[in-house]
């Protein structure tokens, strides 16, 4: 299958708005990667002021959204795309969606030190955190493989939330246990509960996208597929 | 209501005789020593409609317009391979012309209609095939107009001359006369490239209520007319048939990079 080029067109003005959208969704893609960099930094120094920050920040992610789909609702509207235009307008908007909700993640995660609430044991802190840096690497390496229409590089980021899965199982039971031992300070654990599970999510999230890199470099829709089957796809082989 | 799940193709590749309205194998055509289809082989199937597209000069209208035989009236037109309706080779010098017309219906770009009333118009084809009967042509007229969505508008004037008109009403009244012949197959070559857009509308409303009655073969460079109302869609690229396939997967899948470049608008 064809990547999707972008500057092939012979209308220069449609060239520069695919050019310009695809590029709006990397952007906001880095914005969301940074929050939660930012994220990892306050849980790790207790940065309340920077916590704060990642929570205001989320509006401009909210925008972001709301600017895209705009333009993407603009592009079907006034240039009928077909084909892989049609694929690239239709994966912004749902990739789009998923990047928004990741920030939503995120916020939730940042409010965590802003509300201190953060986990008393430092086992937990530092699991939490080795968690969050394998969050960021599917990140980016989701936002890579968006950028280079890269679907073997997406099949690869899409099993990296397979050890973010099995950190998440671990750390739960482990934290159920502290909970046991602790329940006076039960609030307080839920709300890490609820952290460790946004963690989680912002992984699953990553997954969606991987799935729309798929759809939109090779048209093969493996949305609820096993990754075998998308192994299969990707290969031509189904 | 739209079921999304239940979705009929057809494989064209396998089409069978009886869903086969038109058999083109291997048809090679030329105007005198320029080559204007090459090895073009499809089956366009029946009841359905099928759409040509691709480039001014790819040989879409040439090709269309041998499905009738309207090409015998071109000096130099001779071809190679075969064009089959209902299992006959059109082009077999025992075929009658005349006949094979009137199951062929065709529509042009620019409506054509006589220089004689709107009722004269529509019954011209049967007071050629024979038919006199005053109250039989009246049936046919009224139920052609019908058919082509004109009837409301014209049945006060019947015997106003066709060329008052507007050219939505005018493309409607030819659509008629070619109707009341009731066709197998009709051709449409560009049939509503010169109208505006609700009158467009009107008729591919129109095609697609025809299609219960008949197959449409239809010629458009309206891509999005094609991704509206075809069912099967073919890409003509230089004499050749590039891509042919359900409407729905050309249109967000195609296979061929040339189909891809023509759809999207990019240069190749």
């Amino acid at each position: 299958m064809r990547q999707v080029k972008l500057n092939t067109h012979i209308s220069g003005k449609f060239n520069i708005e695919l050019e310009n959208l695809r590029n709006s969704v990397l952007t906001m893609g880095g914005e969301v990667e940074q929050q939660m960099v930012d994220t990892l930094k306050a849980i790790k120094d207790n940065n309340a002021g920077l916590a704060e920050k990642v929570v205001l920040n989320d509006l401009k992610i909210n925008s972001m959204e709301v600017q895209i789909d705009e333009e993407c609702m603009r592009i079907i509207a006034k240039r009928h795309p077909t084909a892989s235009d049609l694929r690239l307008v239709l994966t912004i908007a749902k990739a789009t969606t998923d990047i928004e909700r990741i920030g939503d993640e995120i916020e939730r995660i940042a409010k965590l030190v802003t509300k201190n609430n953060l986990p008393a044991s430092d086992a937990i802190k530092s699991s939490m955190l080795t968690i969050g840096e394998h969050v960021v690497a599917m990140m980016r390496g989701t936002f890579n493989a968006f950028a280079r229409q890269d679907q073997k590089a997406a099949l690869d980021v899409y099993e990296q939330d397979n050890r973010i899965d099995r950190q998440y199982k671990n750390l739960l039971s482990y934290t159920t246990q502290e909970m046991q031992q602790h329940p006076e300070l039960m609030e307080d654990w839920l709300e890490v509960l609820w952290a460790l599970r946004s963690l989680e999510r912002v992984g699953d999230r990553c997954k969606n996208i991987c799935e729309y890199v798929v759809y939109l470099a090779g048209g093969s829709d493996v949305r609820h597929a096993s990754f075998e089957n998308m192994q299969q796809k990707i290969e031509g082989l189904v | 209501m739209l079921n999304l799940f239940e979705r009929d193709k057809l494989d064209l590749q396998q089409l069978s005789p009886e869903h086969t309205a038109i058999n083109v194998d291997h048809l090679d055509l030329w105007f005198n020593n320029k080559q204007v289809l090459e090895d073009v082989c499809m089956r366009i199937p029946k009841n359905q409609i099928t759409a040509l597209i691709g480039q001014s000069g790819c040989g879409k209208s040439t090709l269309i317009s041998s499905f009738n035989r309207m090409n015998d009236l071109i000096d130099g037109c001779r071809y190679k391979g075969s064009i089959e309706i209902d299992g006959r080779d059109i082009n077999h010098p025992r075929e009658n012309v005349a006949r094979l017309r009137a199951r062929v219906g065709m529509v042009f770009q620019r409506p054509n209609p006589f220089p004689m009333s709107i009722y004269d118009n529509v019954c011209y084809g049967l007071k050629l095939q024979g038919m006199s009967l005053r109250r039989a042509l009246d049936d046919a007229v009224e139920q052609a107009l019908r058919d082509a969505a004109l009837w409301d508008e014209v049945k006060d004037r019947l015997f106003d001359s066709a060329n008052i008109l507007s050219g939505g009403q005018q493309q409607r009244l030819v659509f008629a006369r070619a109707l009341a012949l009731q066709p197998e197959i009709l051709l449409l070559d560009e049939p509503t490239s010169a109208l505006d857009p609700l009158t467009t509308l009107y008729i591919e409303e129109l095609m697609i209520s025809l299609k219960k009655r008949c197959t449409v073969v239809i010629v458009t460079h309206n891509m999005q007319q094609a991704a509206r109302v075809s069912d099967y869609t073919a890409f003509i690229h230089q004499g050749r048939l590039i891509e042919y396939a359900d409407s729905d997967s050309l249109f967000t899948m195609p296979i061929k990079k040339q189909t891809e470049d023509y759809i999207t608008g990019r240069y190749g």
